[in-house]
């Protein structure tokens, strides 16, 4: 029985006879994984993505739910980059796990990096040809990480070569390690294929696919070819030859090791979505009406706005549905000043960023909150501060979202905790910026940005959009008030164009013409009404469900041992860990936090003292080293969360890491639990 | 009805300096406007902040009152979603060449149909006097403890070399030919810049009315003079006459038209390209919704847009 799977073995109802993979090909009789772990490697620039995609799109057009998350350097080639996914036959993962049961690297970097990732019977593929590489000589590596390693070699006696290593994974470990020459295997496209030398490097990702399904026992290359198909749309030779190549390399991992197999793939029906959360939250933002978005180039963030330009022009079968205009401008200053401008011709407006992108953005943020003008700044958070570490995620920024800007400006501030949530958030986020006429920004991560993953199709008959109190014409014979105090704080809204109501709009205080004034009875009437806004937002918007979630649904609060209390991507994982620890007997739950502004004080207080009065343990797990969201608790409800499960390695949090810290956590009576997993 | 410049004005005090070369300025702008017929409701001064930033409330047609150095980036989004609008930027030489000169370089870049009018006092004026990227250096203006350090941008030339479409310098208290100039430079499409200079009496007693009195001259005195590119050939000639002529700084300054080339594409135009639709469905007159708030496009429409990420379900087998 296969050590890595003993987690899913207890939690998961495996059934044995059951279809595997190549659909009608044979009846597996041996029990089957219902999830599998996998990990690929290799420099960037070198077509890892391509394997990642191809991967994703068979396993997805097989039925099964899929996420893979790419790590990566801020560089374009030469760096190590990997892939985790996971796979699962019945429901779509939104969380990695360790051990891994197959993996297959490129390059002898990861070789050397990720030696840790695999145990008794994983299935290792690698590059034979580069056996006699030592540690020493890949020069990609920066020297810390050589250090850290080659003193994990010497401690555990490993030759510090890429032979040395494998062999040491294969004896001591009984990892099933598959060294299959490269270099050989594609010296064959130019025979079959005539691709010359020169460009059979490029193959190197589909030796990844081919090593990938064969460890799940499939070569065959109408499966395969799928992938590639959808990789390589139209390109047929290019399909084809790519398809031969990973068919090959499947069957030869197939006679060197004993497969996996999975069950068959029930996750996915007719069709889903494969998409990054940066897809989601761009075609979030088309459904929910965004049609003027700016942006300045910044990872993780531009990806959204580069598939909005690509899909500028919006025509279907049943005619032209118009189009959004994505404007790249000159600095994030300009992106978000665009941005407000669009908003005040009555256009549902947006613009995407990251950290440095957004502290650009600050000064504007207080204008829109002064001039009441809509508009949504999605907000992808990566490791800081400063430039920090551009291409891994974080959760450091919720202090950033809520509290930077001068003045008095209580804006709305909610997070996405996987791709379903990211999708409606951003048309929600429009909805509310209309609604309460003020900036709304919506928070993701990393983690989700980045990572792909298989979506089913939303249910558009639950989305409404909501404009507020905008009109498109005004004929009442007073003057045109902006910010008239009439009724209540929200004022109508003529966009720019209306005829007979000319507007004006300062950063200044303002009257209800929004001409400057200074009275001090103006001024008091004026930021009460802003305020007021908000506090109107925080009576209609629900908190239970809406601003925050517990998880499982329906389970009672005063029969729970252990709340993990967190927000975005920590959603999937802490979901995940709940299910598992409830099936080894642990109460656990998880409380998930959706709007820090306004915040669901009331509901977030109930569940907390609920859970502490029947002695249940509440743990806040975030990717920062503050607990920045225990903080905006505290401030909120006057409750002290004061355990912590952490990470900040700017990778994200594996399954087993946050069970065993959980776990850890509850037993030792400690107060702060680390993680650091992952390469 | 014909309208008045007077109709374009809001009644409110108007609290610049007394003598101060805004007032011309803002009469110029009302005449402009007046004479050219501008709808009020499809009109929008967007401003920046210092004493130029203050016109906006001065006139009655949409304003826009935005952050230091800002105008054109608001200026921008506004005219990009709703092109219909007659768009014009306000700022001080602190707002649009100090702190808001890279975006007064991407807006020639992109030649949106806006228009530029630029409050050129050589001062930071609600500062209450420093340098402002106008000042020449070694000049010492009223409240500078010492003659500038800094080199003055020469806005002309910057505007030229940004791609500007239009570049023209007027008089602020010759309200009349500055009257002409914002006109032509409101009419003309494309991204289109006026460098006003404009006496600021009580911080800049160096360009003041008596020096500029004797220092101006109008370009167009010279009958041989024409800015005006009329093949795409001439464009780098009439480039460099008007950059020549924009050195003419000190005891002989000109003024008027210093550029003009109706051919290159404006951004509008650009986007035309990639959306056929742009102009009669800009995003500020697109429906987004259906049947009470139901989002115009229905799952299948996703499929056919974002089909580039669907994937079917191959088959099922059972
Ligand atoms: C970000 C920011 N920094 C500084 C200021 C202060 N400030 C107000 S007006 C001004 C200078 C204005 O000079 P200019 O643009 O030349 O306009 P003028 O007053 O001369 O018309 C400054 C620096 C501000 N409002 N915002
Ligand atoms: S300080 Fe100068 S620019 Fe400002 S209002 Fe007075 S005279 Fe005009
Ligand atoms: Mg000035």
């Amino acid at each position: 029985m296969l050590k890595i799977c003993a987690e899913c073995a207890e939690t998961n109802d495996i059934g044995d006879r059951v279809v595997g993979l190549g659909d009608g090909e044979k009846l597996v009789e041996e029990p089957t994984l219902n999830e599998a772990y996998i990990v690929i490697g290799g420099p960037q620039g070198s077509g890892l993505e391509t394997s990642a995609q191809v991967l994703t799109v068979i396993f997805a057009s097989h039925g099964y739910g899929v996420i893979a998350n790419r790590e990566y350097h801020s560089n374009i080639i030469g760096r190590h980059s990997y892939v985790a996914m996971t796979v699962n036959s019945v429901k779509t993962p939104r969380y990695f796990n360790y051990p891994f049961h197959v993996a297959a690297f490129m390059d002898a970097e990861s070789v050397f990096v990720h030696y840790g990732d695999v145990v008794e019977d994983s299935i290792l593929v690698y590059d034979k040809g580069l056996d006699n590489v030592n540690i020493d000589s890949v020069i990609s590596m920066r020297s810390d990480t050589k250090e850290r390693l080659l003193h994990e070699y010497r401690e555990q006696g490993i030759d510090p070569t890429v032979k040395g290593v494998t062999k040491y994974l294969a004896s001591s470990k009984g990892v099933q390690v598959v060294g299959l020459d490269y270099k050989n295997t594609l010296s064959i496209l130019r025979e079959k294929f005539s691709v010359p030398p020169a460009l059979a490097r490029r193959y190197v990702s589909s030796i990844i696919v081919g090593a990938v399904v064969g460890s799940f026992g499939i070569a065959s290359e109408d499966i395969i070819r799928e992938g590639f198909k959808y990789r390589f749309r139209g390109r047929e030779k290019v399909v084809e030859s790519n398809t031969y190549i990973a068919s090959l390399v499947a069957k030869e991992v197939m006679s060197q090791v004993k497969t996996y197999k999975l069950q068959e793939g029930r996750a996915i029906d007719e069709f889903s979505f494969v998409v990054s959360g940066n897809d989601a939250v761009a075609i979030g933002k088309v459904v929910g009406g965004v049609r003027f978005q700016s942006y300045y180039p910044i990872t993780p963030a531009q990806d959204e706005s580069f598939y909005l330009e690509d899909h500028m022009r919006m025509t279907t079968s049943r005619g032209d549905l118009g189009g959004i205009i994505v404007f790249q401008t000159e600095d994030e200053i300009a992106a978000i000043g665009a941005a407000l401008g669009a908003a005040l011709t009555g256009t549902r407006a947006a613009t995407a960023t990251s950290g440095p992108g957004f502290d650009l953005m600050v000064e504007s943020i207080s204008w829109a909150y002064e001039a009441e003008v809509p508009v949504v700044i999605t907000l992808y958070q990566r490791g800081g501060p400063s430039t920090g570490m551009p291409t891994r995620g974080s959760q450091e920024d919720l202090f950033a979202a809520l509290f930077s800007g001068h003045g008095t400006t209580p804006r709305i501030v909610l997070a996405s905790g996987d791709h379903e949530e990211a999708f409606y958030d951003a048309i929600k986020a429009q909805n509310l910026a209309d609604k309460y006429q003020l900036p709304v920004i919506h928070l993701l991560d990393k983690f989700v940005a980045n990572a792909i993953v298989t979506l089913q199709p939303p249910d558009l008959n639950s989305v409404v959009i909501e404009r507020g109190k905008i009109i498109t014409s005004y004929d009442k014979p007073e003057p045109y008030k902006r910010f008239s105090l009439s009724d209540g704080p929200i004022s109508e809204f003529a966009p720019l164009g209306v005829k007979n109501a000319i507007s004006w709009y300062t950063g200044l205080e303002h009257n209800e013409y929004g001409l400057v004034s200074e009275d001090p009875e103006t001024r008091m009437k004026m930021v009460e009404k802003r305020v007021s806004k908000f506090l109107l937002a925080d009576k209609e918007i629900p908190e239970e469900g809406e601003r925050a979630v517990l998880l499982p649904e329906g389970i009672d609060v005063s029969d729970v041992e252990l709340l993990m209390v967190g927000w975005g991507s920590v959603k999937g994982v802490a979901v995940e860990a709940t299910e598992r620890l409830r099936g080894q007997g642990i109460k656990a739950a998880y409380l998930h936090i959706r709007y820090f502004a306004p915040f669901p004080t009331r509901y977030v207080s109930t569940v907390i003292s609920n859970v502490r009065k029947a002695g249940g343990l509440v743990v806040d797990v975030e990717h920062n080293e503050l607990g920045q969201a225990a903080k905006v608790i505290e401030m909120n409800t006057g409750i002290v969360v004061d355990k912590f499960i952490l990470k900040y390695t700017g990778r994200p949090i594996y399954l087993n890491e946050l069970i065993e810290a959980a776990k850890k956590i509850m037993k030792e009576k400690i107060s702060k639990v680390v993680l650091k997993y992952g390469a | 009805m014909a309208r008045k410049p007077e109709d374009y004005r809001t009644d409110l005090w108007v609290d610049w300096c007394p003598g101060c070369g805004n007032f011309g300025i803002l009469t110029a702008l009302s005449q402009a406007f007046a004479e050219l017929g501008l709808e009020p409701e499809k009109t929008v001064v967007v401003a920046g902040i210092g004493c130029s930033g203050k016109i906006w409330q001065y006139f009655r047609v949409n304003g826009v009152h935005v952050l230091h150095g800002r105008p054109i980036p608001f200026a921008t989004g506004i005219k990009l979603a709703n092109p219909e609008l007659t768009v014009i930027a306000i700022g001080g030489d602190g707002d649009l060449l100090g702190i808001g000169a890279g975006h007064f370089v991407a807006l020639g870049r992109r030649n949106v149909d806006i228009t530029v009018i630029m409050h050129n006092n050589q001062v930071y004026g609600l500062t209450k006097g420093q340098a402002s990227p106008t000042l020449p250096y070694g000049v010492k203006t009223k409240a500078l403890p010492a003659p500038n350090i800094q080199d003055m941008i020469n806005p002309i030339a910057l505007a030229i070399a940004s791609g500007y479409t239009f570049v023209a310098r007027a008089y602020a208290m010759d309200t009349r030919g500055l009257k002409e100039v914002v006109k032509k430079a409101i009419e003309h499409k494309g991204a289109a810049f006026v460098d006003v200079l404009q006496p600021c009496v009580t911080y800049n007693d160096i360009y003041t009315v008596q020096f500029y009195r004797k220092a101006l001259y109008k370009l167009e005195e010279d009958p041989s003079w024409d800015p005006v590119v009329k093949s795409p050939e001439e464009d780098i000639e009439k480039k460099t006459q008007a950059f020549i002529k924009s050195h003419e700084w000190g005891s002989r300054i000109p003024i008027g038209i210093f550029y003009v080339n109706p051919l290159k594409p404006t951004y509008e135009e650009r986007l035309k390209e990639r959306i056929p639709t742009y102009l009669e469905m800009p995003p500020a007159k697109q429906k987004i919704a259906v049947d009470g708030g139901r989002p115009i496009l229905t799952v299948k429409d996703l499929v056919e847009v974002f089909g580039d990420r669907v994937v079917y379900r191959r088959k099922k087998v059972n």
